[in-house]
């Protein structure tokens, strides 16, 4: 009896030491989150997506308000990112011209995490590794992963020092690499002038702003179409009415989070004529899944595994 | 010539802008056998299963034992197709025979056309059918899901889906829309 009782309080102690383990794992992920937007840092990180690489230079400056970023696309085509807060200007390059595109800008790394980790906390679970170098720096290694098999994991290396994700590595249900983005060169910087934030301008390119896609927020309830029960963890946090290439009406589009993952819902009518789109795949790290609802053209789409793309589709109920 | 068999046989080309495509497909031209060719590759890939084998053979018999309704003596006719199957073989007038033959032609025709119109599945074309025919109750999503079949993502919602939920990697590599 005596020994039951030592075994449970231990086994009790031991809990409560794991609990307090991972709310420390969290603080350090929180710290994450903001170091990524209030330090001034510049350095070179490398992208992988699929057969994809990329190598981006990164110049990131927080004035104490306000947010500047300048990213530089130097592998392949030209391209450069240049953000202020939430807002980004793209300068894509395409053959002889310069496309600039407007786009609200979201978990760019190393700011791939919400401020507000409440959301992750409930379908992730989070545990520390050993330490390893990244970019000659210190790094923590831990490990966010699902507590169902409706989203992939992830890896991260945090700076031991500046708090900041060095790298991030993101796994699907089989271990297998989907995606990895990781610096290979990092330092901070204080100088607080702004010299360095505008595009290399090419005069002997044309630059032209992107035929604007119109969009709209949408606050309206659809009559023709409700929601039943959505995939653990995921919730809505956007719709709009937007202009689909090709699409002669504009498509409502839904994005569903579950604080790192996004997926989109399309919901569109069937039109006379067009063959009813029915199918699914996945490619590199993104799910797709189409079918019909009534009268309704359902496409959903997102950067999670194929059951959470299928369980948004059927989510979609026709109403008559 | 044949890319452009190829872009129809994948319903990349409107049916009304094929008449020289389908004027070029004389029975056993090379055009043709393309043509067979490019929907036994697509089936393949798909993974649609093919015909069962004498398809044609098969059709003509069921046809052949079906009642034939024809005033005035359609009446007669199935009275006596149950107890003498052979005797009704006989009587059939080459009239009744050509209706057989033009309906073969219809539905085989009729299958071409679903084939490349609707694609993938069998259960596919009963999607179509059952939004062409009005019925949505019939369209139910357990029907749908027993449908889908493996498809490439479509660009034009992918690059909707990375313009407003872009991933940390969606900024620098991009979508097969912007392939440079």
């Amino acid at each position: 009896m005596k020994h039951f009782v030592l075994a449970c309080l231990l086994a009790g102690a031991m809990q409560c030491a794991q609990a307090a383990n991972s709310e420390e794992d969290w603080q350090v992920l929180q710290k994450a989150a903001l170091a990524a937007r209030a330090l001034s840092y510049q350095g070179i990180f490398v992208c992988q997506s699929g057969q994809k690489t990329k190598s981006v230079q990164i110049k990131h400056y927080f004035d104490g308000q306000n947010e500047f970023g300048h990213n530089v696309v130097l592998d392949g085509t030209p391209r450069e990112v240049l953000s202020q807060g939430g807002d980004l200007v793209i300068y894509n390059q395409r053959n002889e011209k310069v496309v600039i595109e407007k786009r609200r800008g979201q978990n760019m790394f190393p700011a791939i995490l919400p401020t507000n980790l409440d959301l992750v906390k409930t379908s992730y679970s989070v545990r520390s590794g050993d330490t390893e170098r990244v970019a000659g720096r210190e790094a923590q290694i831990l490990f966010l992963e699902p507590k169902d098999n409706l989203r992939y994991s992830y890896r991260f290396w945090i700076d031991k020092e500046y708090g900041l994700i060095l790298k991030s590595v993101m796994f699907n249900g089989n271990n297998q690499m989907m995606d990895s983005i990781a610096f290979n060169q990092l330092n901070l910087f204080n100088t607080v002038d702004l010299d360095w934030f505008k595009p290399r301008i090419d005069h002997k390119k044309n630059y032209v702003m992107e035929d604007e896609v119109p969009t709209k927020a949408d606050t309206n309830i659809s009559p023709h179409w409700t929601l039943k029960e959505l995939p653990a963890g995921y919730r809505k946090v956007d719709q709009m009415i937007r202009e689909v290439h090709g699409k002669p009406f504009p498509v409502t589009h839904v994005i569903f989070s579950d604080g790192l993952a996004s997926v989109s819902l399309f919901v569109e009518p069937l039109l006379n004529g067009i063959k009813p789109r029915v199918g699914h795949s996945t490619v590199g790290n993104t799910s797709f899944y189409s079918n019909v609802a009534g009268y309704l053209q359902i496409t959903v789409l997102g950067e999670v595994p194929e059951v959470t793309v299928a369980k948004i589709a059927n989510a979609v109920v026709f109403v008559k | 010539m044949t890319e452009q068999l190829s872009a129809l046989a994948d319903d990349e080309i409107a049916l009304k802008d094929a008449e020289y495509l389908m004027a070029a497909m004389q029975p056993n031209s090379h055009s043709a056998e393309l043509w067979s060719q490019y929907h036994l590759i697509g089936d393949v890939m798909r993974g649609t299963a093919a015909l069962s084998p004498n398809f044609k053979q098969n059709l003509m018999q069921k046809i052949d034992l079906e009642p034939t309704v024809l005033s005035p003596n359609a009446g007669w006719l199935n009275q006596n197709k149950a107890d003498k199957p052979s005797e009704e073989m006989h009587r059939k007038t080459p009239v009744t025979w050509s209706i057989a033959a033009s309906f073969a032609a219809v539905m085989v025709v009729g299958w071409m056309v679903l084939q490349t119109q609707v694609g993938d599945t069998l259960t596919q074309v009963v999607v179509a059918e059952a939004v062409t025919t009005q019925q949505p109750a019939a369209i139910t999503v357990s029907s749908a899901e027993q449908a889908v079949s493996e498809q490439a993502i479509p660009t034009e919602y992918l690059s909707a889906h990375q313009a407003s939920a872009p991933t940390a990697s969606s900024y620098y590599i991009q979508s097969a829309s912007y392939s440079e």
